[in-house]
């Protein structure tokens, strides 16, 4: 693939791509945006091997996820409500987000789980895509879906 | 597995759209650039690599075989090199100097060709570095 080609499918995916990373990082615009420009540098570096078939962003979805999941190691992970609540309404980038209940929410969840649930959700992603996205089998998807489903509506309160 | 209403709903609601799509793309191209300089300057030490590998490759060979040749073409009789001093150990040296000057040629004959090995295998790793 030719940096033409690559840069046009970007250009078509970027926001589909940003918006799943956003979700990700819960409502963290800045860090979301880091982690898709080292996503795109990333499947730019690999995208010689890429064979065009019409499945770019699940391709690239894909790598958002790895990438994602190497760089939870690194972030601050933040368990409980009340102090994911304290660090949102300390941040100004947060407060240009409306549906900050959402993303409180979404910081609660394990980071697979809150993958499962962004890509089927948010990105409308079907069970067995998102198998093939994680690399997991489609038993713990559905799993990850109903457990992540459950905590969500908990906290909610839906 | 059924989706939940009220949640689709929820995430739909929040979908998020981008102002700043344009800066996004020109901070993303940057970074490409950077990335295709890096590229270009690994590929190009690559290449200086190969070069000095195949200019080492010929000149051991054809320093080799001169060399060899030479050993091979002086009289059987006369030694390749004598000493001043005539000393036990000297003087089988002396005695000894075609041998020892054929061994000492295979010796750095096979020092080159492990350094040549090397280096190939240098460059395929930074090949697969490259590609990863």
């Amino acid at each position: 693939m030719t940096r033409e080609v690559f840069i046009a499918h970007v250009e078509r995916e970027q926001e589909a791509l940003r918006g799943f990373l956003l979700a990700l990082c819960c409502g963290k615009k800045d860090d979301a945006d880091d982690l898709a420009q080292d996503v795109l540098v990333k499947a730019y570096l690999s995208s010689t091997g890429y064979q065009d078939k019409g499945k770019f962003r699940s391709w690239l979805f894909k790598i958002a996820y790895n990438t994602f999941l190497n760089h939870k190691a690194g972030l601050r992970c933040t368990e409980s409500i009340d102090e994911a609540r304290a660090l949102v309404s300390s941040t100004n980038a947060d407060a240009e987000f409306e549906h900050q209940e959402l993303y409180l929410a979404l910081r609660t969840l394990p980071p697979k789980e809150r993958s499962s649930i962004t890509l089927f959700y948010l990105n409308g992603y079907s069970i067995k895509e998102i198998a093939a996205i994680t690399d997991t089998s489609e038993d713990a998807v559905k799993k990850q879906l109903s457990r992540g489903r459950d905590k969500l509506k908990e906290r909610l309160k839906l | 597995m059924m989706k939940d209403k009220a949640l689709e709903e929820l995430f739909l609601a929040q979908k998020p759209h981008f102002s700043d799509n344009a800066d996004f793309m020109v901070a993303l191209t940057k970074r490409l650039d950077s990335v295709e300089y890096l590229k270009q300057h690994q590929e190009a030490t690559i290449r200086r690599y190969k070069m000095l590998m195949v200019a080492a490759f010929v000149v051991g060979v054809v320093s080799g075989a001169v060399s060899i040749a030479y050993v091979l073409s002086t009289p059987a009789d006369v030694p390749l090199f004598t000493f001043q001093v005539q000393t036990g150990f000297l003087l089988w040296l002396t005695e000894n100097s075609r041998l020892i000057a054929a061994t000492g040629l295979s010796l750095l004959m096979t020092l080159g060709i492990i350094s040549i090995i090397n280096n190939i295998q240098d460059i395929l790793r930074m090949r697969v570095y490259l590609k990863a």
